[in-house]
């Protein structure tokens, strides 16, 4: 079991430590963001009590753009030198493979949204830093079900023609439960006598759900 | 399989017609509804169709499952078949509920719990056959939207759940068993009908698209083989 994990484990560890020293995901996921937020700004030129409003879905809808830049990248470097067939041959099972490459890919979008979320709270001039560690917690829950998702759909679309269009297309109507909850117990959070409670279950659900499924359908993709 | 649809499916292209004009006849016979007046003839094709993009979706998920399962071409096949049908079935759906809901919502959309699962169910379809199209390897596209399609079959309730918790103004289901028959008995039969009408279009459009599949897997492979002897 342990050495399983520690598989796992050195998978994601080369991805982010790749990704670190390259700057390559990272900064590109980072830049894109401020630049979403950016365009919210333009776009819709909120005043102090819109912009509380609005801060849950935009949020999201930053977060959920960005990381499908991560997505798109996130089996980049199994491609070259037949890298993905070596991992294949390995002796671990192809749920740990996915364990690995999803953690990886988790780590990287959790630490894009920790830089985005103080900077969203001070470009739009929202102030909500009391509740801050229950932000960081319901982005925490639906990063784990979005990366799942989103890492096995990467799988699936990796060797496909146009595959971020498509990775795109696939991904977001089927993140719509995570999409709604994760807003939902944000804007609850943050209005007075809001119930968080219901929407963190759903959010629970849906991580439950594909964190059991995923690995079991990246076996079935990836087998040859 | 194919030879059994290419010896049938006549036969099943006439009793779809011959259900289908004797449904319409009823729905053009029955009487308006007090209230919706004639728009609710609508709903005889609402229904049924809303139906079969449900039932088109299940057929998908089992034949998908079937696939990965024995990784028998023929459920492959059904597979493909069934995401054209599911798709067109989910356009009727939403193109006539959006027909009925002006005159009756004064709109002719509203973001309710069943309208956007049905809308995200239209997306995967469309997913589903962007995929298929998108990989070059057929049996990686077979796997691929298989995999897909399970993951969708997951999802769907998770999503129509999840909008029905957000919010909800869809009237109750009409079928929903005596107790709570909210619908009269001169509407029934032709409702009925339809919806028999329906199950057999949706078989013979199943039929006559596997056919059309196989037909053009066989030419790929004879193209495939011809190509490899002119060069060899």
């Amino acid at each position: 079991m342990s050495k399983l994990l520690r598989a796992a484990y050195r998978i994601a560890w080369k991805d982010v430590v790749g990704d670190w020293r390259r700057r390559a995901t990272l900064s590109s996921m980072l830049f894109f963001a401020i630049a979403v937020l950016v365009v919210f700004q333009v776009a819709f030129d909120p005043d102090r009590l819109e912009a509380t409003r609005l801060l849950p879905g935009l949020l999201w809808v930053t977060i959920l753009f960005t990381s499908l830049m991560g997505l798109g990248r996130v089996f980049q470097a199994e491609e070259e030198d037949g890298a993905l067939e070596g991992l294949l041959l390995s002796a671990v099972p192809r749920g740990v493979l996915f364990l690995g490459k999803w953690s990886g890919n988790l780590l990287l979008t959790l630490l894009v949204e920790l830089a985005l979320l103080p900077l969203t709270l001070v470009l739009f001039n929202v102030d909500v830093w009391g509740q801050l560690p229950a932000i960081v917690g319901i982005l925490l829950l639906g990063t784990l079900g979005l990366t799942g998702l989103g890492v096995l759909l990467a799988a699936m679309t990796q060797t496909a023609r146009s595959r971020e269009t498509l990775l795109a297309l696939l991904l977001l109507p089927l993140t719509a439960p995570l999409l709604i909850a994760g807003v939902q117990a944000l804007a609850a959070l943050l209005q007075p006598g809001g119930e968080v409670e219901p929407w963190l279950r759903l959010l629970v659900i849906f991580d439950l759900v594909y964190l059991a499924l995923a690995p079991w359908a990246f076996g079935w993709l990836v087998t040859e | 399989m194919i030879k059994w649809f290419s010896k049938w499916h006549g036969v099943v292209f006439v009793a779809t017609l011959l259900t289908l004009l004797t449904g319409l006849w009823l729905v053009l016979s029955a009487p308006a509804d007090y209230q919706q007046g004639d728009a609710v003839r609508i709903l005889y094709i609402h229904v049924p169709a809303a139906k079969m993009s449900l039932l088109s979706y299940l057929f998908l998920t089992v034949a998908s499952g079937m696939y990965l399962w024995r990784r028998q071409e023929p459920w492959d096949i059904l597979a493909e078949a069934s995401v054209s049908v599911g798709a067109a079935f989910t356009a009727l759906t939403l193109a006539s509920g959006s027909i009925w809901g002006k005159p009756m919502w004064g709109a002719w959309w509203a973001w309710d719990a069943r309208l956007t699962s049905m809308l995200v169910l239209l997306i995967l379809f469309m997913g589903l056959m962007a995929l298929r199209n998108a990989l070059e390897d057929p049996h990686k596209a077979a796997r691929a939207t298989a995999v897909l399609a399970i993951i969708g079959a997951v999802d769907l309730p998770i999503i129509h759940y999840s909008v029905v918790w957000w919010r909800t103004l869809h009237q109750p289901p009409s079928f929903a068993g005596p107790a709570k028959q909210t619908i009269t008995g001169d509407l029934l039969p032709p409702l009925l009908v339809m919806s028999v009408a329906f199950i057999l279009l949706g078989a013979w459009l199943l039929m006559v698209k596997s056919r059309e599949v196989a037909a053009r897997r066989a030419w790929e492979t004879l193209e495939t083989e011809r190509l490899e002897q002119s060069h060899g």
